[in-house]
């Protein structure tokens, strides 16, 4: 078959409609995908779609705040719960209350796209029955916060958030390298709240300090933050206990703890309230809890090699 | 005897010499100026109509309510007495007594021997007496051992004034003894009055039965928080101030000797024969 | 039952459950603790378990006195100790306590040698001051019920003001209003002790006052009664009662109430019975809620408060059953 021929001007004039088509492909496509339908599943089974990823959104936990602070999509949020305290700007936005007073009136008065909440809100059906549309995030552990990261990074439509997140692993990974020899695999004991309170194996700190190399004397089997009986920690005898600013007083005073190994060898990591709030809160900086900790861990024992980060004892 | 008793003196020493100007409860004047002596033993019945003040006058005899004014039992200002010497000497019997409904008969009556005992000591063999003797003059002694919820009006009212009685008080402040009672009861407590007066005690009764109370030494009539007579059962002038007190609406007839008081006149009886 | 066959039952009882007190722990029931060799063991027998079980006894039967003398004293027998508001004092006195450690460091470290013991038993005191000026003065039973009401009330909203501004103590708030026996110590019974012997002595000497209140407080006064006098002993007696109990194990539920009413029909309406055997009831009550506070899910541990409602309620319950199918003795 033989084509007409056409003349230099015309071919120029093909070849150049054809670049400015190609080129145009890529830009089409990015717009396209920022315009496409999303589609996401929260952890309810509630299947949620918006026409473009949504531009407002309303956080009500402070995790998930964070997380989506971390995927880059921080200036799409118009509402934050009381306790959201992190990063900075976030101040800035009105906040809504708690899990108990959620204020309503206004998170519907932000005509927001999605309200992200976790299933222990009373809120939820308050504001899917008004129209909202909610989506349920679980956020106790460690598991649990990647698929969240996963499922806001495809309601938000950003293509790298797997990579977000192995470079939290990465950080991770490296701070556990960090922890000196001499305490790796000691008995840990976690206080969240004299009672006491303690972090189990199963809760997100104590995933951490697993991945951290220490042994937690509260098992698997006692839950994330089971109230223990006093004398369970005595017979435990951990070797190094944390414990915030707030519970430690006294510590020595309870009845049989002086005898505790970690209390003879004053083998104590307390940290203020700042630190143990991020501690306590599940979320992508867990790198930086995780860090907390090693700080502790490394200023316990002086004589350990390695990169020491000399910042003085808060 | 109590140190703080006055001595024994004349006979004719009053039991109350009262000497009140104004007994207030709750910012109303119930009773008002009130001059007047009681005479030691004897049965003084107070009587008058609704609202006239004698329970409120009864109470303040027994040192129950703050008083505008001076009361003295036996010679000895009445806020002088030491808790425990006045209620050796006068024992009180209030209206509508409240009472712990577990409590057996025997212990509510023990309970009247408090003033004689010792500050932790257990009952002695006089308090026991007391109590049986108490008991057997009201007749109750037979229920001692049953709770006071599981006993009539009556019986109850019975158990309570053998309390009072079994302090063995000289002076008896009862404020109507006779709620409850049937008329075979009223008579029984009536001849237990009778016999305490002889004794020498003193007693002084707010009674809502008149037919009753006339059958008292001596009649106070009040009226209006004040005293409007004092003095005895079959005097004209008394009966004169009784009928002054009721508005003219009682009749006082005199049957077979003993004087009866009826709301109506007999004579108006006879006409609707 | 007679009160002397009560008491010496009580008293067996109390030896009993202390000696289960030690054989239970964040093991479960191990039988063989008294004879274990091992130090370790025997310091926690003597350090932790014993101390443990004598404290809560101590502090049930001082909530128990107080149950009995407030229930005597206001002739209503749904009075409890805390009444008057110590309860809601000694809880807004912690809810500082707690706050004030997460403030300055000055603040901070006066609360930590006050302690919460020392914070609970200040708020309680303060607050029942404060009901007794409300009242202006003890002569009026009606007036003190309504001011303690008051007191309660308005105490119990400054402390969930607090828990809400700084939400972190909610936690800490919480087990302090459950009841807690967990770190009893030697301290502690040695200051739970005197106190418990004090109050029943104390107690133990208005009794005829008590049992003369029954008839109403006129005829009481006609007895011969120094009512003001007994009146404030009474309410001193149930202040440092109440007070130092909720010191030390928080506000345990139920205990003030009930104590009195399971031995009330042994007493005969005599109060130096029902004081004394209403102090050993609240003992072992307290003492049994904490065995199984202990021992149902060891290593881990129930609120005790939970458990006295339980035991205590349960056991009400059942009295008044027999007594309704039973007819009444």
């Amino acid at each position: 078959m033989t084509l007409p021929t056409f003349s230099n001007a015309h071919r120029l004039a093909i070849q150049l409609a054809l670049r400015l088509a190609l080129g145009a492909i890529p830009g089409l496509l990015l717009w396209s995908a920022q315009a496409a339908p999303v589609k996401v599943a929260d952890v309810q089974g509630h299947v949620l779609q918006w026409d473009a990823p949504p531009r407002r959104i309303v956080s009500l936990m402070p995790s998930l705040t964070e997380s989506i602070c971390a995927l880059g999509a921080c200036d799409r949020l118009v509402g934050v719960d009381r306790y959201s305290n992190y990063p900075a700007q976030v101040n800035q936005l009105p906040k809504l209350g708690g899990i108990d007073d959620t204020q309503v009136e206004t998170i519907v008065a932000l005509r927001p796209d999605v309200v992200v909440v976790t299933p222990y809100s009373r809120v939820q059906d308050r504001l899917s029955a008004l129209g909202l549309k909610v989506l349920v995030l679980e956020t106790r552990s460690q598991e649990d916060v990647q698929r969240g990261f996963q499922t806001l990074g495809q309601m938000l439509a950003v293509p790298d958030a797997l990579q977000v997140w192995h470079r939290i692993e990465a950080d991770m990974n490296a701070k556990a390298a960090d922890v000196p020899a001499s305490l790796r695999g000691m008995r840990v004991y976690f206080e969240v709240d004299s009672a006491p309170y303690a972090a189990g194996e199963s809760s997100f700190i104590g995933e951490i300090l697993g991945q951290l190399g220490l042994r937690n004397v509260v098992g698997r089997e006692l839950g994330p933050f089971p109230k223990l009986n006093p004398e369970f920690v005595v017979r435990a005898n951990p070797q190094i206990i944390m414990v915030g600013q707030r519970n430690v007083g006294g510590m020595d005073g309870r009845p049989g703890w002086r005898g505790i190994d970690a209390l003879q060898a004053q083998r104590l990591c307390v940290f203020a309230p700042e630190e143990s709030e991020l501690i306590t809160r599940p979320g992508p900086r867990m790198a930086e809890a995780a860090g907390l900790i090693v700080q502790c861990l490394r200023r316990l024992d002086p004589a350990a090699p390695g990169p020491g980060k000399t910042r003085p004892r808060s | 005897m109590s140190p703080h008793a006055a001595p024994a003196e004349a006979p004719a020493a009053p039991v109350f010499d009262i000497a009140l100007q104004q007994v207030q409860l709750q910012g109303h004047t119930i009773l008002h100026a009130i001059q007047t002596r009681l005479p030691r033993g004897g049965w003084t019945a107070i009587v008058g109509p609704n609202g006239a003040g004698k329970s409120t006058l009864l109470r303040a005899l027994a040192g129950l309510l703050p008083v505008q004014g001076r009361i003295q039992l036996l010679g000895q200002d009445l806020r002088h007495w030491t808790p425990k010497a006045r209620a050796q000497a006068l024992a009180w019997l209030g209206q509508n007594e409240a009472g712990t409904d577990t409590l057996r008969a025997a212990e509510v009556v023990m309970l009247g021997r408090l003033p004689h005992q010792a500050w932790l000591a257990p009952p002695s063999p006089q308090d026991h007496e007391a109590v049986r003797q108490a008991m057997l003059d009201t007749q109750c002694w037979d229920w001692r051992e049953r709770p006071l919820n599981q006993l009539s009006g009556g019986e109850r009212q019975r158990v309570l004034l053998a309390r009072a009685l079994a302090t063995r008080a000289d002076v008896l402040l009862l404020d109507e003894p006779l709620a409850h009672l049937d008329p075979p009861h009223q008579l029984d407590w009536l001849q237990l009055v009778r016999g305490l007066a002889q004794r020498g005690c003193t007693v002084i009764s707010v009674l809502h039965e008149l037919n009753v109370a006339l059958q008292a030494d001596r009649l106070l009539v009040m009226r209006a928080g004040r005293v409007a007579h004092l003095g005895a059962c079959d005097a004209p002038d008394t009966h004169q101030a009784l009928q002054q007190a009721f508005e003219q609406r009682l009749h006082l007839a005199s049957v077979q000797g003993q004087w009866l008081c009826l709301p109506f006149a007999l004579d108006s009886l006879e006409s609707k024969k | 039952m007679k009160p002397t066959q009560l008491l010496i039952t009580l008293l067996v009882a109390a030896l009993m459950l202390l000696l289960l007190g030690v054989l239970v722990g964040s093991t479960g029931f191990e039988s063989g603790m008294l004879t274990a060799p091992d130090p370790a063991q025997q310091q926690i027998l003597w350090d932790i378990r014993l101390p443990r079980s004598l404290g809560a006894w101590l502090a049930g039967a001082l909530l128990g006195l107080a149950g009995a003398v407030a229930q005597g004293l206001f002739r209503n027998p749904l009075a409890d100790p805390y009444l008057l508001g110590p309860s809601a004092g000694a809880g807004l006195g912690v809810a500082f306590a707690l706050v004030a450690l997460g403030l300055s460091p000055a603040a901070a470290a006066f609360s930590l040698k006050l302690g919460l013991t020392g914070a609970a038993f200040i708020g309680a005191m303060a607050a029942m001051m404060l009901t007794l000026v409300l009242a202006r003065g003890v002569e009026q039973t009606l007036r003190l019920l309504l001011a303690g009401v008051i007191v309660g009330v308005v105490l119990g909203s400054g402390t969930t003001l607090l828990m809400l501004m700084k939400p972190d103590i909610m936690r800490a708030m919480q087990v302090f209003m459950l009841g807690t026996t967990g770190f009893l110590s030697w301290q502690s019974a040695e200051l739970l002790g005197p106190v418990l012997l004090l109050t029943l002595l104390t107690a133990m000497g208005a009794s005829r006052a008590l049992d003369a209140l029954t008839l109403g407080e006129a005829t009481a006064h006609s007895l011969g009664v120094r009512l003001g006098l007994v009146r404030v002993t009474l309410i001193a007696v149930l202040a440092l009662a109440t007070g130092t109990a909720v010191a030390q194990t928080g506000l345990v539920a139920f205990v003030g109430l009930v104590a009195p009413h399971l031995v009330r029909s042994n007493c005969h309406g005599r109060h130096n019975a029902l004081l004394l055997l209403s102090a050993l009831t609240g003992g072992a009550l307290l003492l049994a809620a904490d065995i199984l506070a202990r021992g149902l899910i060891a290593p881990q541990e129930l609120p005790v408060g939970v458990l006295t409602s339980l035991l205590g309620g349960g056991y009400l319950l059942m009295l008044m059953h027999r007594r309704r199918t039973g007819g009444s003795a």
